[in-house]
This record gives C-alpha cells, structure tokens and sequence, in this order.
C-alpha cells in the first residue's frame, strides 16, 4: 500500500511542477531534464541498487538508442514515433547482451566495469568516426525532425513526465512480482540464491534489459528535447557519473531514491553552474563522500528521522 | 615499415610504464586505480611548474617524478583506508568507484587552477642516425629510461627479500598475512612505487611532444587497456602488452587513422576480457 501512496504523492507533486515555474523557459529546461536524470536514475537503480551490475555505459546506452533514432529519422525521412522504439530495442539488447555474458564468463565487478567502459569509449569515437552520418562533434540538429510533442516547454515536460512515471510503475509491479524476490535474494548473496534454485543469469539480465530500455527511452526523448545531440552529451562524465551520484544521494535499492536524488543533483547542479568548470571538482568529491559517508542516502536518512516506512 | 615499428615499440615501452602501476595496484591491493593516468599529469604538471619557475629541466622532472610518488603514497594512505577494510569484490567495487571519483577531483581541480600549464621538454640534440635510421633523440632516451625502470623494478621482484614479499602477496593476500607480512606497508610502498612509474611516463609525454592538464583520461584509458590486454596480474604479460599494442597502434595509426585505432585498441581488450580474462599472454609468459 506505501507502495502505490508514495507513486500517487511523486506523481501528483512532479505534475504540479510546471504550474509553479510560471512559464519561465529557464525553470521549464531545468525541471524537464531533471526528469530525464530521473529516468536514468531509476534505469541504473534496476543495474547497480539491485543487481550490483555496474554499467560504466550508461551514457553510451542512452547515446546508442538516440544517435539511432535520429540518423535514422534523418536519413531516411521517418517519422521519429517509428525510429524511437528501435533505438530503445537496441540499448535494451546492447545491456542485456553486456549482462549476459558477462554473468556467462563469471566477470566480476572489475571486468565487466572495463568492457562497458571499453563500450562506451567505442561508442564515443564511432560517432566522431562516422562523421557524415553524425556530424562529430558539431553535432546533429534534432529540432524539426517531427518529434512536435517532444519540442514544445510544457508538453515536453509531461511527456518526461510520463516516461518517469511509466519507469516508476513498472520498477513497483517488477519489484512486488517474483523478480523483486529474486533480486534481494541475489543481492545479499549470489551463491545462496542461486542454491535457493534462483536462475541467478536470468534475473541479471532481466535487470540489465529493462535497466537499459529505460535507457534507452530516456536517451531518445531527451535528444528529440534539447535540440542539437553531440556525443559529449552522452560522455562518461554527463550521464554515468552524474546518474551514480544521483542514484547513491537518493537512496540505492529504493522507489523514491533515484526521484529525491534528481532533484538534489538538479539543485546542486545550478548552485554550481555559475563557476564554470568547477563541476568536474564537484562531481568527483560528492563520488567520493557519498560513498564513504552516505551510503544509504536520503532515503535511509528520511526512514530515521520521520520514521516512514518509505519504499 | 622499419620506421614505423621503432615508432610502435618506442610508443609501446611507454604504454608499458604507464600501465605496469595498474597491474602492480591490482595484483597487489586489490583496487583497481581508474586515477592512474592522473598521477603522471600530476607529475607532468609539477615539472611544468617548477621549470616555469625557472629550473632545469632535468632536476624538474626529477622532482616531478618524485612528486607523483609522494602523491600515490598520501593516496594510498587517505583515500584508499577505507576500501582496504573490505576484501573481494566489495574492496574491488568501492576502490573502482573512489578512485574514479579522484579522477575527477585531479581533472577539475588542474583544470581549474593550472588551465594553461603544460609540459614539453628539448633535448640539446633533436635526432640521431642510425645505421641509416633517424630516430629522435627523445625516443632513445625515453626507451633507456623506460627499459632501465623495467630492469630494475624486475630485478627488485625478483632479487630481494622485500620483491619476495610482495609477490606473495600478490599470490595470496591472507597467506602473506599468515606469513608474517604487512599487506598495508608494502601495499603504500606499491602504489607509491606506481606513482613514481606513471610520473615517468608523464614526464616521458613531455619529451615526446607536450603533456597537458587534460590527459589524465586518455593515459588511464591506455593504461587500463594495456593492463587488461596484458592480464591484470601479470607485470609480465603487461610488458609485452604494451609492446605489442604500441606496435599494433603504430601500424593502425600508419594504415587507418586515429578513430580506428583506438577503436581497435578498446575492441583488443574487450576480447581479452571474454575470451582470456586473465590476459592474452597468461600462458607465455
């Protein structure tokens, strides 16, 4: 039941969002991509909170799924409705492809660390490679290609909106299902799961799929909203690093840690921008203290202080 | 041809330097140092600084080489405590994620006070001839360097009481400790011993052309590289390895370009991964 409650107050609360923005373009960007870390955050929770499959591909993952889409759209003149569900199959086949073997090669966390960031490095250099399909570093123009709804403040707003809230059901139905069972199961410990007759491949790379559709989901809106796509949009230090510092802020393993720590990251993140290249420093310290000292995040904190049994 | 294979294995004797602390940090501690490459910028820039502050070339990069040594040892003594509390993956998972996390502290924090600061050292004698072949200058010595830090790191392994240690450790941890040795005091002497060999490497970077602020990342991309293709507890196989994708980076580079060479490179040790995860060379060497 504080299950479906807290899904009910997200909803009603981020819904609520635009109304008090005032129809400033500034807040309306700020709150839309806060959203889409969100979604990020909820994908990489399914990875890394419950499954401890650390992806350092995140942002590949999400880049995979919205350089397809649109070189598609523009090369062959579709629509991106019908380009869109392609790029989410690839990135949800790339991570549970990625899971699959490497749960099949018994990689630890190390290795399968050093292939997704292999993968992401690759995916880096293919698009400064393939410069006449992707434009390299400039850059692909993404705004007019007939996404309409994805473009415009407001509405783009609530179609993030509902992708979030999408993650989010689905995150709760997986989690009250069987697959929640065998997740805690395998993340206290792998072997005695898998004595318990848990499939433990099986529910890795369930994980790492939906982990990455979400991904995937995310990348591609998030290119058709912000306009012009270019790979740093999609680097190591704009989607993976900051999705880890928003996941273990938030809370990892829990419903409202990814929400509450997109907000936090959000917040931090404009008290920053002013200084510039000072984001990197930031970045990097918060990777280091969370982990030392906040482990369990706000979440953990919030369960203390109010005494809530928060999901 | 024979030009371009000097060039690879001269490139490659430096990727073996740059990547050799990785192995020795993993093999040894059991952290897997993704800030790697930013202890050779860290004594790449303290070079720079000191040479602007009007210093000789030669007693700069001592310095800085020295530099990056004290700055693995504070690491290793600070940041990386609390990972060593854990063993096994849990010591693995949060050593990957502190030290990446220190990676970023060392690129912001230099990008932000030292943005134009960079490295580039000549050599009185730009190139030599021989036997037909003009070689720069700055090859030969950076190869002597790199060789020299080779033979004596392997004579250290091998000849003294002390290399005996740390190879057992590196073979097993809790029967070392059994044996009567302090992982944690060989360990700091490890990583600052890596400091010293990446801080050569970025001094190296210095005399090959120049060694930026911003290069932390593409030298632990390299290394890392090196290190996983060479089967990350093997300073063996880590040797020949980074030979060997020198000369293969050598060759790509010559034949197919920048992107593709890297690409290739990053392929090489995704494959190492999935098909020998404990190295190309686990069974030669």
């Amino acid at each position: 039941m504080a299950r479906y409650a807290t899904l009910l107050l997200v909803g009603v609360i981020l819904a609520l969002v635009p109304l008090t923005t005032g129809g400033s373009p500034y807040y309306s960007r700020i709150t839309t991509l806060m959203l889409v870390l969100m979604v990020y955050a909820v994908a990489f929770n399914m990875l890394f909170g419950h499954t401890k499959q650390l992806f350092l591909c995140l942002g590949a993952l999400a880049g995979s799924s919205a350089y397809l889409s649109v070189v598609l759209t523009r090369e062959l003149g579709l629509s991106p409705w019908a380009t869109i569900p392609l790029g989410i199959l690839v990135a949800g086949f790339l991570g549970g492809l990625f899971s699959y073997v490497s749960v099949r090669r018994g990689l630890g966390v190390i290795f399968l660390g050093v292939v997704t960031l292999a993968f992401s490095l690759i995916f880096y250099n293919l698009v400064l490679g393939l410069r006449e399909l992707t434009n390299g570093e400039t850059g692909i123009v993404t705004q007019g290609l007939g996404a309409g709804i994805l473009e415009g403040p407001r509405s783009s707003y609530y179609m993030l909106f509902a992708l979030l809230m999408i993650a989010l059901v689905l995150y709760s139905a997986l989690m009250s299902s069987r697959v929640g069972v065998a997740f805690r199961a395998l993340s206290d410990d792998e072997l005695t799961a898998e004595l318990a007759g848990i499939d433990v491949t099986r529910y890795k790379v369930i994980a790492a799929t939906v982990g990455s559709l979400l991904m995937g989901a995310g990348g591609a809106f998030y290119a058709y909203y912000t306009g012009l796509i270019s790979p740093a949009l999609f680097s190591l230090i704009s989607v993976d690093i900051v999705v880890l510092i928003t996941l273990v802020f938030g809370g990892m393993g829990s419903l409202v840690g990814p929400v509450l720590g997109g907000a936090a990251v959000t917040v931090i993140d404009e008290l920053v921008r002013p200084f510039g290249q000072l984001n990197v420093l930031v970045y990097g310290a918060l990777l280091i203290v969370l982990f030392l000292a906040f482990r369990g995040g706000l979440v953990a904190v919030l369960r203390k202080t109010a005494k809530l049994p928060i999901p | 041809m024979v030009p371009i294979l000097i060039d690879g294995i001269v490139y490659g004797l430096q990727l073996s330097l740059l990547a050799v602390g990785i192995t020795l940090i993993y093999g040894l501690g059991g952290v897997l140092n993704l800030a790697h490459g930013q202890f050779a910028v860290v004594a790449g820039v303290a070079a720079a600084l000191l040479m602007g502050n009007g210093m000789g070339a030669a007693p700069a990069s001592f310095l800085g080489v020295a530099a990056a040594g004290i700055f693995g040892l504070l690491i290793d003594r600070s940041l990386l405590v609390p990972a060593y509390r854990y063993r096994g993956e849990e010591r693995l998972l949060l050593g990957l994620v502190l030290t990446l996390g220190l990676s970023f502290v060392i690129d912001g924090y230099l990008n932000l006070s030292h943005p134009n600061v960079s490295l580039t050292i000549r050599l009185p004698m730009p190139s030599l001839t021989v036997l037909g072949i003009t070689i720069r200058s700055a090859a030969v010595v950076t190869s002597l360097l790199a060789i020299l830090a080779f033979g004596l790191l392997f004579l250290f392994l091998r000849g003294t009481l002390l290399g005996k240690a740390i190879r057992s450790i590196i073979q097993n941890e809790v029967g070392a400790e059994l044996c009567g040795i302090s992982p944690s005091r060989t360990r700091t002497l490890i990583v600052a011993l890596s400091g010293l060999l990446a801080g050569l490497a970025g001094v190296a970077q210095g005399l090959f052309s120049s060694l930026g602020t911003e290069m932390g990342v593409e030298f632990t991309i390299l290394a890392l590289i090196v290190a996983v293709v060479g089967g990350v507890r093997s300073i063996n196989g880590t040797f020949v390895a980074g030979i060997l994708l020198g000369v293969v980076n050598a060759l790509a580079s010559y034949y197919m370009g920048a992107y593709v060479t890297l690409i290739i490179l990053l392929g090489a040790a995704m494959l190492t991964i999935l098909i020998r995860p404990s190295g190309l060379l686990a069974y030669w060497t």
